[in-house]
């Protein structure tokens, strides 16, 4: 008898907790005191580090700016997935995604409204990177340039072209060095991608559970790297890694935008648009180079001559006509990367 | 009827004792040796048991404390209160309570269902509730978002219902989207234990109680729930353990770090953060919810042991 | 009238487990439903408990239809076959279970608990559990706790069936002189003749969901109406064609015939006693003999018919195969509806016991 009340006060103050529950995340999610602001940035998987600090230094001048304090809440995955969850409801304010492609799709559903890519600088890219490769110290299997990869018994690591953005710029820096080497021959040129990715061992969601994969579980000769992440597992691990920067690479532009549909909803148009703007400022641009990442305003570019190699040959998206083209070409179904990678 | 045809049986006059001499030859081997009893073979199986206990869960447990304290102890506290920590531990843990609440319930309604009523349809109920079962939990979270997504078929109805309620709940990427998809995987649970409990034991008593006048209620109270106390506390139990581990479905549904993450999610995070520090943070968060399992295996002890004294 | 059951159908299915019973019990008496196994008989009585519901017809309780009220309303005392004692309550709980439901008050609910306990002669051990008790002894809280309501009507479910032979015997009796003691109107259900025979009043023999005769037991086992009452009643040889027995020349024939082991008597062609009578009888050849813990039953064929009788260990050895002379005394004959009892005519006179 005893046990009998006893379950059921558990029952009840578990119904209890229910209720509070639901009414509790019904109003209190957006507003905790009417003084929070709350955004949500969704972004992609190497950016962790940079956004939490960013975060920081953010809060610290709105606050300054408008007395207001703002929280926010950072989700982070391959750039295609996260396109993808913020289509499926995730309600993101700002995106902060590899490639303007997976902002494209957002645009395409209706919530970014048109003409995004100008709204900010550079074609909204406040950062750039570029793609290069970690090796384990002393470069037992002689990796110097992307032909490497394709020898046998060499493991390469890298992520997957359909939800990783870091992937689509290491999949066309490797296409853009066949087509230098092979002189435009498109069998040549495919062959080269396939025999590369034939030497894939693992092939992670995102750029982040790549640089895992290679580093803390220890698989894989070779890690083709977004160049933030390479500068970053050097900092973490400077005995045990070498980077090696291929002859040639991509400029890679992460693009970054406001979900207009969901910032008009939750209010937040104006400190989004603070957001993403504040990126481009000295501070935050600073802090973006010590991130290692490539900040577009040039002049604090050259500044971080040391961190990064600024003579690498680097092409841009616009030589294989813009994401939209590219995407379209090289990543949609049983488009080019299927066509490798399934033979 | 089926008294009946147990009379039958009675009235047959085959006694237990009368088949007992043939099985007992059955077992022995061809010479008449008591043999399997003693001898090698049960010393194999018990090591190969004992070894594969060892490998599979008592050095990956040893592995994850070590590695949480490689740092020290400043540091695995500091880990284990950070506020990420601490914000998934509670999503947790609600997750964890209202699926056990929900779960508790409708598994009673189900087995009480199931065993004393026939209806149309009681196989295709039955086969219903241990779909979460047989699905991978990921491929839950997925349908999970389809239903109830931005895109899903059953937002204009979520929508709609938010509407007349003056309420702004969403249903993935959210707390509720946790909790629901928590619900989902944990489901079946309770009523698998309670419905063999409840089928064993026959509804005799429950008509022995409707005789004398008693009220569905009561009966409920006074003669059912004694005897599947037990297997519900279990039943509650086993709920809870996989409710705190809950990775796929959860993740499908739960993007927000600090906010919706569990601690399943939490420590996923803290390994991808990939520095150093954040590894032996991961194994530091990983020792919480070996903490909980720990926690819920001693309950099950104890469980198990009141419940053979009462049998 | 105090229980009553009017053109009563049930179906399971294709099952059918009552066919347009009626009969009533009345007020104090104790009677059984005898049938065998899958008669129907435990379906009749969950019927008027209301554990079921009967496809067409009435159950009255006192004057009153009951069948819309449900079972818990009742106040019917229901005891089952293997008890269904509470098994996680004292015998007192369980005794008490119905007085709680009424809502009585500690001390009223303590009296009667405890009167019962003694009644049922069970002092001392209110505070154990089921699994604590003999057989025997939970069918006697099973009683009790049936009666502490103060139903109206008890039933029991082949009270029986669940306890050893030995101790089968004395229940019988202490259950008997209980409810004649505590005056309540009874039913139980029984596939064993000798107990229906032994405890009740009246008894309804149910066959394949019909009932075959109700009446008491002297009068079902003199006077058996079908075949099925005369062949489940005792055991007894059915005839399909009474034709040509000595001394039975008045019979009408073609008819079906009962012939009971005890209308049957065999005796050694030398036997000094009946050789008057040996016009009158017949000759049988042993087929077969059975030993029946206080006599032998033989099987005799005569007339080309099986017979069976019983014969005293007392008497001399007999053989299988060996010719004896055998005395049919009495036949029942089946009519209608009636069976009719013919004798011997060429034995009038004669004093079958001494022999």
């Amino acid at each position: 008898m005893r046990k009998n009340t006893w379950t059921r006060k558990l029952a009840v103050a578990a119904l209890l907790a229910c209720t509070v529950l639901v009414t509790g995340c019904g109003s209190g999610e957006k507003k905790k005191d009417s003084d929070t602001i709350q955004m949500t940035n969704v972004s992609y998987d190497p950016t962790r580090e940079f956004y939490a600090s960013y975060n920081k230094i953010f809060a610290d001048y709105y606050k300054e700016k408008t007395g207001k304090k703002v929280e926010i809440t950072q989700s982070h995955g391959g750039s295609g997935s996260q396109a993808r969850s913020v289509l499926e409801g995730n309600e993101a304010d700002v995106v902060t995604l590899a490639l303007a492609h997976d902002i494209t799709l957002i645009e395409d559903q209706g919530l970014i409204e048109e003409g995004w890519l100008d709204e900010f600088e550079g074609n909204s890219s406040p950062y750039t990177s570029t793609i290069v490769f970690l090796v384990r110290k002393g470069n037992e299997k002689g990796i110097k340039d992307w032909e490497d990869l394709t020898k046998s018994g060499v493991d390469v690591i890298t992520p997957d072209p359909k939800s990783s953005g870091g992937a689509c710029w290491n999949f066309l820096a490797a296409w853009e060095y066949a087509d230098r080497k092979f002189g435009g021959d498109e069998a040549k040129i495919k062959e080269f991608e396939g025999d590369l990715y034939k030497n894939v061992l693992v092939m992670d969601s995102g750029a982040r559970g790549a640089t895992t994969t290679f580093v803390e579980n220890g698989q894989g000769d070779v890690l083709i790297a977004w160049e933030n992440e390479a500068l970053l597992t050097l900092k973490e691990y400077p005995d045990d890694y070498e980077l090696v920067t291929p002859s040639v690479s991509i400029k890679a532009e992460p693009s970054v935008a406001i979900v207009d549909e969901n910032a008009k909803k939750n209010g937040t148009e104006e400190v989004a648009k603070e957001y993403l703007q504040y990126l481009y400022s000295e501070d935050a641009q600073k802090l973006i180079g010590e991130n290692f990442y490539r900040p577009s305003n040039q002049d604090i570019l050259k500044t971080f001559g040391e961190t990064f190699d600024l003579s690498v040959e680097m092409c841009t998206i616009d030589d294989f006509g813009g994401w939209d083209q590219a995407y379209e070409d090289y990543f949609a179904d049983d488009k080019i990367f299927d066509e490798i990678y399934s033979k | 009827m089926r008294e009946e045809m147990r009379d039958r049986g009675r009235q047959d006059g085959l006694s237990p004792k009368q088949g007992e001499g043939g099985g007992e030859m059955a077992f022995g081997n061809g010479d008449g040796q008591k043999s399997g009893q003693k001898g090698i073979v049960p010393i194999l199986l018990i090591a190969v048991g004992v070894l594969f206990f060892l490998v599979m869960l008592v050095l990956p447990l040893v592995e994850v404390i070590y590695r949480s304290l490689k740092d020290g102890l400043e540091s695995y506290m500091n880990a284990v209160t950070a506020e990420n920590t601490i914000a998934a531990l509670k999503v947790t843990l609600i997750a964890a309570v209202i699926a056990l609440a929900v779960n508790t319930f409708f598994g009673l309604c189900a087995s009480w269902l199931l065993t004393k009523f026939e209806f149309p349809g009681k196989h295709v109920l039955s086969v219903l509730i241990d779909i979460p079962f047989s699905i991978s939990p990921v491929i839950a979270g997925l349908a999970y978002i389809m239903t109830f997504g931005r895109m899903g078929w059953a937002t204009p109805i979520v929508e709609q219902i938010n509407e007349w309620l003056g309420t702004d709940i969403s249903l993935v990427f959210s707390i509720p989207g946790v909790v629901l998809a928590t619900i989902f995987v944990t489901f079946p649970f309770v009523s698998r234990e309670l419905i063999p409990v409840m089928q064993a034991q026959g509804s005799k008593e429950e008509e022995a109680a409707v005789m004398l006048g008693a009220r569905g209620l009561t009966i409920f109270r006074k003669v059912t729930f004694p005897h599947i106390k037990w297997a519900l506390l279990y039943g509650i139990i086993l709920c809870a353990a996989r409710a705190f581990g809950e990775f796929g479905a959860v993740y499908a549904v739960s993007k927000a770090r600090g906010k919706t993450f569990t601690l399943p999610l939490e420590i996923d995070a803290l390994y991808m953060a990939g520095s150093a520090d954040s590894i032996t943070q991961a194994f530091a968060v990983s020792s919480l919810l070996v903490a909980l399992a720990i926690i819920i295996l001693i309950l099950k002890q104890i469980v198990e042991y009141c419940g053979k004294d009462n049998r | 009238m105090y229980v009553e059951m009017k053109g009563i159908n049930k179906n399971f299915g294709s099952y059918e487990a009552a066919k347009d019973i009626s009969f009533r019990v009345d007020q104090g008496h104790l009677a059984a439903l005898l049938g065998p196994s899958g008669s129907g008989k435990t379906t009749i009585l969950r019927m008027i408990a209301g554990l079921e519901q009967q496809d067409s017809g009435d159950v009255i309780v006192d004057g009153n239809v009951v069948n819309h009220i449900p079972a818990k309303e009742r106040g019917i005392g229901f005891v089952f076959q293997n008890y269904a004692l509470f098994r996680h309550m004292t015998v007192f709980e369980n005794i008490a279970f119905g007085l709680r439901v009424q809502k009585k008050g500690k001390k009223e609910i303590r009296d009667r608990v405890m009167e019962l306990v003694e009644l049922v002669g069970l002092e001392g051990m209110h505070k154990r559990y089921p699994h604590q008790l003999s057989g025997g002894q939970r069918q006697r809280v099973a009683f009790a706790r049936a009666l502490a309501p103060k139903p109206q009507l008890l039933l029991l479910d082949e009270p029986f069936a669940a306890i050893d032979a030995k101790v089968r015997k004395e229940l019988r009796v202490w259950l008997k002189e209980m409810i004649a003691q505590v005056g309540i109107t009874s039913l139980f259900v029984t596939h064993d003749q000798e107990e229906a025979v032994a405890v009740a009043d009246e008894i309804m023999i149910i066959n394949e969901g019909r009932l075959e005769q109700m009446g008491k037991p002297v009068e079902i086992y003199k006077k058996p109406k079908t075949s099925f009452v005369a062949q489940f009643i005792g055991t007894s040889a059915v005839l399909d064609d009474f034709d040509g027995f000595k001394g039975f020349e008045e019979v009408p024939k073609g008819r079906k015939a009962i012939v009971r082991p005890e209308f049957v008597e065999a005796f050694k062609n030398d036997n000094e006693k009946v050789r008057s009578l040996i016009p009158a009888a017949e000759k049988g050849v042993i087929t077969d003999i059975s030993f029946r813990g206080s006599t032998l039953e033989l099987t005799l064929e005569v007339n080309g018919i099986s017979l069976t009788t019983n014969r005293s260990l007392e008497r001399r050895h007999v053989e299988i195969g060996e010719e004896m002379c055998v005395l049919i005394y009495r036949a029942y004959i089946l009519e209608e509806d009636d069976t009719t009892v013919y004798k011997n005519q060429m034995l009038k006179g004669v004093d079958v016991e001494a022999l």
